[in-house]
């Protein structure tokens, strides 16, 4: 019933893979760095558009970190 | 306000009686072999490949919290309410790290709910109900938070809320919840899975034209932000300090940072999120999923938005002053204000129904919850799956009339807090789930002191925090060590340092592990075909001798 595990990748494609995915948290938990209102972008302070930039960011760290991970299945 | 606009009330009926005949037929959607099986009514049969997963795990994640709670709390105290993009930013790392790991493992052992995976796992039952438990009392004030959305649309739409008979007050909400119970009672999971995608096109529409149309009406997003900036800076005559601020300030920061990242932790380990995680048919739709969804993150961000259009409004402030102060009224009342009519009510009926189908998922994940650990555990080991299904289905009907106790009990003025209470309850189980699917160092006597140091003081200090105009249960952020925190986190960390130091003392001492049933191939495993149907009750796992 149970495949066997896919084959292991690199550890170099592990170490990127953490890098991105602790990026994708640490952008908005580490607030100090966003709880600003300048640079403004038109009307809005910098507190809200950094945090709206980083959703599509994040999904795109997630997609490459799928990407990475992906394996053929035989 | 509270005149009925008959558009609106019949475009909102004319939607909830579209999804209720969606829910009723889609016990005949997917037809399964036999409906009878756990895994068709609790998950669908696992069978729910990368679009319908993204649909159900959208309408399973984005709730009245995103619609109504959210919004209110920028409404009324700006920046601080906006941790909740945060919290839906990074819960997605969060759901690509630990999530094909659980569902691969569940996958294998055919394992339902969070509850027996623990079981299985740290061979202990007594872990395993401690989870199921958890799981359960923090789903009810989760439903009970969609219940209060739905309730503040339908008084801004002027249903109900004329009389002072709280029963018949609370008619319309209780006639519109027992047609969902009805409707989750036949059809399982099918049935949110199905109306998910009227929920979700609805919902796009929705914030689409919200903000494309509502800034030019209110003269633009300039004049938004200087209006609720206005606001904010007054002082509140109650504390005499000032309401809120557009950005957070130093000493909010670190509750913000905790209230997310506590969020986004407890989210991953509730019932109905690791529901719409084992309904996946492949490990990788998991992966998938966590780089799709975060397309519904945006939305959140723009709902939350919404908080500050109100407050640009002037006739939406009066109608909030003239409910009590109630913040949650401010989004529906500005779709009434702004939208004609028409609009007006397919944006109320989003609202509604993106409330009504969580409200299913997590009444299905407690129902699995009970059934798998509790009932089947301590009562009925060799349960049929017949048995199994027809108690789900009596126990799904029972945690909406638990739900329905939280939301007529608790203070509604900022349900938020619902969540948040929840999320301090949820976490406790944190280590035992996602610490576990990596590795049994910590011993599973430990585990349970430790999920009982942190339910304990958890419960105690959100008991003893007063706010919203009542002496308890009234914020989840308390001080510890001088900074703010979310009281969630400083719970986990309690039960965290009280497992590690017992688990290091019961080594020393010798007490016995638990039996583990999984393997470790089983958390990688991606099998093709999902478990057959269990038709011999499972072994009872017995302790190996050390």
């Amino acid at each position: 019933m149970t495949q066997p595990a896919p084959v292991g990748k690199s550890p170099v494609t592990w170490g990127v893979v953490a890098v991105l995915l602790a990026a994708a948290i640490i952008g908005t938990l580490w607030v100090p760095i966003y709880a600003r209102s300048r640079p403004a972008l038109g009307p809005f302070p910098f507190f809200y558009w950094y945090q709206l930039i980083w959703v599509p960011m994040t999904a795109v760290l997630l997609w490459i970190c799928y990407l990475l991970l992906r394996t053929k299945r035989t | 306000m509270n005149h009925i606009n008959a558009v609106t009330l019949v475009i909102v009926l004319i939607s909830f009686l579209t999804v209720t005949l969606i829910g009723f037929a889609s016990a005949r959607w997917r037809p399964a072999e036999d409906l009878m099986q756990l895994n068709e009514w609790g998950l669908a049969g696992r069978g729910f490949g990368t679009f319908v997963s993204w649909f159900l795990l959208g309408g399973d994640i984005y709730t009245a919290y995103t619609f109504i709670a959210v919004p209110a709390l920028v409404y009324a105290t700006g920046a601080a309410g906006f941790y909740a993009l945060a919290y839906t930013i990074m819960v997605f790392p969060i759901v690509f790290i630990f999530a094909p790991r659980l569902w691969s493992v569940a996958r294998a052992r055919g394992y339902i709910t969070p509850g027996e995976f623990v079981r299985g796992r740290h061979g202990s039952q007594g872990l395993g109900l401690a989870v199921a438990a958890t799981g359960i009392l923090a789903t009810m004030p989760y439903i009970a938070l969609q219940l209060v959305g739905i309730e503040s649309v339908l008084t801004v739409m002027g249903i109900g809320s004329t009389t002072g008979n709280a029963f018949v007050k609370d008619l319309p909400l209780i006639i519109a919840f027992g047609i969902v119970a009805a409707y989750t009672y036949l059809a399982g999971l099918r049935a949110p899975a199905l109306i998910a995608f009227v929920k979700d096109i609805l919902i796009y529409l929705t914030v689409i034209v919200a903000i494309v149309y509502i800034p030019g009406r209110l003269g633009g997003w300039g004049h938004i932000f200087s209006a609720a900036s206005t606001h904010l800076k007054t002082a509140n005559p109650a504390t005499g300090k000032p309401y809120g601020s557009i950005v957070v300030l130093p000493a909010g920061e670190w509750a913000y940072a905790t209230l997310a990242l506590g969020s986004a932790l407890a989210l991953f380990v509730y019932p109905h999120v690791t529901t719409g995680v084992f309904a996946a048919k492949r490990r990788d739709v998991i992966r998938r999923n966590a780089a799709m969804l975060p397309a519904y993150s945006l939305v959140l961000g723009l709902i939350a938005l919404f908080g500050y259009m109100a407050r640009a409004v002037p006739a939406v402030n009066a109608d909030v002053k003239a409910n009590g102060g109630n913040a949650q009224l401010s989004v529906p009342a500005l779709f009434a204000h702004i939208f004609p009519s028409w609009f007006a009510g397919i944006a109320d009926s989003a609202i509604v129904i993106g409330a009504l189908v969580p409200a299913a998922i997590m009444s299905i994940a407690g129902a699995n919850l009970f059934t798998r650990t509790i009932y089947k555990e301590l009562f009925r080991p060799y349960a049929t799956p017949a048995e199994e299904t027809r108690v789900a289905r009596v126990a799904s009907l029972l945690m909406k009339v638990g739900a329905l106790g939280f939301a007529l009990e608790l203070n509604k003025t900022f349900s938020i807090n619902l969540q948040l209470l929840g999320g301090i309850w949820i976490l406790q189980t944190f280590p035992a789930i996602v610490i576990g699917l990596y590795t049994r160092w910590f011993h599973r006597i430990a585990l349970i002191i430790g999920w009982a140091a942190g339910m304990t003081y958890g419960t105690i200090q959100a008991y003893r925090t007063p706010g919203g105009g009542q002496a308890h249960f009234g914020a989840s952020t308390a001080p510890v060590f001088g900074h703010i925190t979310y009281i969630a986190i400083a719970a986990l960390i309690l039960n965290l340092v009280v497992s590690a130091v017992l688990t290091v003392v019961f080594r020393k001492i010798g007490l016995q592990d638990g039996y583990d049933e999984t393997r470790p191939a089983d958390y990688l495993a991606d099998p093709v075909t999902a478990p057959g149907p269990v038709t011999a009750p499972r072994p009872v796992a017995t302790p190996s001798a050390p």
